[in-house]
């Protein structure tokens, strides 16, 4: 007999649905809870999630299952993918983490956190600003204050 | 010069009293008289606005600060005070430009990736960052991760950060300095950090006392009552002969080991370091001084004390030096404990105050604590608040409960019993030395083995290297050194399964609401 592995369906906040195996969807552990108490049985409802969004996070799951032998052998590989994955503007790397949280999925949740930390690395305080859109709402004397209080992290 | 500025919430707190003729509160008054923080002209300004804002506050009343809470949120606000502003904006999304839509936590996740220097450029970005940058858990981390236990508590991680890599850096110390007031920077996760930080205990979370208080009973009488049907019990009068009662103390224990490493949390430290730490610190989660090795290390501290007599049958002797970690020496400043968990194997456990005291709360077997939530497997038991969060949201809800918890206060001189698979939180109320240990008897053998025995025994066995393994060898060792015993146990078992409907350990209480116990034989 041959077995059909389970499917889970989801819908984004747009109304679209997507449909993936069951071992895809585990990599989330908060649809993972919900197989196991046996409340994945229809469409799973996310409101918080665009279907943009949620296409680009079910990629990464299924990559990840996909690879989950060879990582082993070919670590470097899954790697570079990795970096491709997240070469996408701003706002939909945010996305992204704000999804892997609510989907609790660890390992992109680490990924897209590591590469806005690296945004951060190397940078000068005007370039921290400028590739963030933050504004500088210190005063003049505030500035220097704190500037004074944090130079040791200058030398 | 100056001069520090005591918490204003508690000169609120202590204003709102007076005016509060009918609430019979019990709070503790903290006497200390505030003294103004003498700033440039402007935030002098800043503070008074500030104070009459956090007047308007409701609900301020409710918490006693520690007199000697420091206002190190840099006048951080809970998410609630941004209503009764309507014109203000909140200088913390302003600040952090794109990844606004990020949470605190979220936002906190990424810092947490950066080395200090990283955190110090990024603290002078924007008033954000320059709060964000300043909480003290990512300063701690960095100082764990790269100094491991060898490091000197210097008033705050930050600082002890600073003055450890950059030590010709003059850093301004002590409580003196608080750094820039950030004005209209209100965050709830960063507030309720800085306030469980700087937290008391609340009279009403000490009044609950309801454990079965006994003295000089025989072993025979306590295996009847308390072990066998697995209910806990505080014991006095059991470690009158312990040398280390009356004996140990802070003097005492640092000329007797004061260079010593002992365990605590993820690091190792010399006890007078850890003390170094515990007299300045005020975090949520303090580093606890557990150390399972202690007799070992300093034979000495090991003779201070004698096994209860009621606790001497300890079956895992029976595998010698291989028996997992079985005794603890415990010391922590006031703050410091444990939140809820089981403990390890499926033991039983005994607790003794040697100095200070503590506070528990014990939930029988078959009833988790609100706010906790075990994975099904058991392997992971996620109490994701700290102690004092626990008691602020939680407690309450055990007051309307059928099913209260054990509650009890246990001071130097007292053991309290701890029956296998309870689940307990501790909390020391001042700084408290004690011993703790776990073990089997007969009475529980038989859950161990099938503890033990079950598949995911390499997450869920714990206290050894051995974890696959153990099973097997403490089965035969037992075989070896009481023969039948295991067959004798399991028949009995099933004797009593068999005619006995299984009661949960409420059903045997005649009288729950009262809080009092009356056993129904």
């Amino acid at each position: 007999m041959a077995s059909t592995s389970k499917k889970i369906m989801f819908k984004s906040s747009d109304g679209e649905t997507f449909e993936v195996e069951e071992a895809v969807a585990m990599e989330s552990q908060t649809i993972k809870h919900m197989i196991e108490e046996d409340c994945a049985n229809n469409e799973i409802p996310l409101p918080n999630v665009t279907s943009k969004i949620l296409s680009k996070v079910l990629e990464y799951c299924k990559k990840h299952v996909d690879a989950a032998d060879d990582k082993e052998k070919y670590p470097d590989e899954l790697k570079a993918w990795d970096a491709d994955f997240v070469k996408v503007d701003q706002n939909t790397l945010f996305d992204l983490i704000l999804a892997a949280n609510y989907l609790n999925i660890k390992s992109l949740l680490d990924l897209i956190c590591q590469t806005v930390a690296d945004m951060i690395k190397g940078k000068r305080p005007d370039d921290i600003r400028k590739t963030f859109n933050i504004k500088n709402d210190f005063t003049p004397e505030e500035e220097e204050e704190v500037r004074r209080e944090y130079q040791w992290a200058y030398e | 010069m100056l001069s520090c500025s005591r918490s204003l919430l508690s000169q609120t707190l202590k204003r709102k009293r007076k005016a509060k003729t009918k609430n019979k509160t019990k709070f503790k008054i903290n006497k200390n008289v505030s003294r103004k923080q003498k700033f440039i002209a402007k935030n002098q300004q800043i503070e008074e606005e500030e104070e009459e804002e956090e007047e308007e506050e409701e609900g301020g009343g409710g918490f006693n600060l520690k007199s000697s809470a420091q206002s190190n949120s840099h006048g951080v606000q809970p998410l609630g005070n941004l209503y009764f502003n309507p014109c203000s904006i909140n200088s913390r999304n302003t600040g952090l430009g794109n990844l606004q839509i990020l949470s605190d936590e979220l936002v906190l996740e990424i810092l947490g990736l950066l080395e200090g220097t990283r955190l110090g450029v990024l603290a002078t970005v924007s008033k954000s960052f320059y709060v964000f940058t300043s909480h003290e858990p990512l300063w701690r981390n960095l100082v764990l991760d790269n100094l491991k236990g060898r490091f000197l508590y210097n008033g705050l991680w930050k600082v002890t950060y600073i003055s450890s890599f950059y030590p010709s850096f003059d850093v301004p110390r002590g409580t003196s300095f608080s750094g820039l007031r950030v004005r209209d920077f209100y965050s709830d996760y960063l507030f309720q950090s800085w306030l469980c930080a700087n937290l008391e205990m609340k009279p009403e979370w000490l009044e609950r006392d309801n454990i079965f208080r006994k003295s000089g009973i025989s072993i025979d009488d306590f295996v009847m009552n308390f072990e066998e049907p697995n209910k806990p019990v505080l014991l006095e009068g059991c470690m009158d002969n312990w040398d280390a009662l009356g004996k140990w103390d802070r003097d005492y224990l640092v000329n007797l080991c004061g260079a010593v490493q002992f365990s605590v949390g993820p690091v190792k430290m010399r006890l007078e370091d850890y003390f170094s730490y515990s007299d300045q610190v005020k975090e949520e989660r303090l580093l606890y001084l557990f150390d399972p090795k202690f007799a070992e290390k300093v034979p000495t501290l090991g003779w201070g004390y004698e096994v209860p007599v009621y606790f001497r049958e300890d079956l895992f002797n029976v595998l010698g030096n291989e028996r997992p970690d079985y005794r603890w020496i415990i010391i922590g400043p006031a703050g410091s404990g444990s939140s809820f968990h089981i403990d390890p194997n499926s033991t039983s456990a005994w607790n003794a105050v040697i100095r200070g005291s503590k506070k528990w709360v014990l939930f029988p077997p078959d009833v988790v604590p609100p706010g906790v939530h075990p994975s099904p497997d058991g392997a992971e038991v996620a109490c994701p608040v700290s102690i004092v969060e626990w008691f602020m949201n939680f407690y309450g809800a055990t007051k309307n409960w059928k099913k209260k918890p054990i509650e009890c206060i246990c001071k130097a001189g007292e053991v309290i019993f701890v029956p296998n698979g309870w689940w307990h939180l501790v909390i020391n109320l001042e700084e408290s030395f004690a011993i703790t240990q776990n073990y089997v008897s007969r009475r529980n053998l038989l859950n161990v083995l099938d503890f033990l025995k079950k598949p995911n025994a390499s997450e869920l066995v714990s206290g050894t290297r051995d974890r696959i393994n153990l099973y097997e060898k403490f089965k035969n060792a037992i075989e070896a050194s009481f023969p039948g015993t295991i067959d004798e146990l399991t028949l009995k078992a099933e004797e009593k399964k068999a005619q006995q409907k299984k009661m949960s350990f409420w059903d045997s209480v005649t009288d729950s609401k009262v809080g009092a116990f009356k056993f129904s034989f």
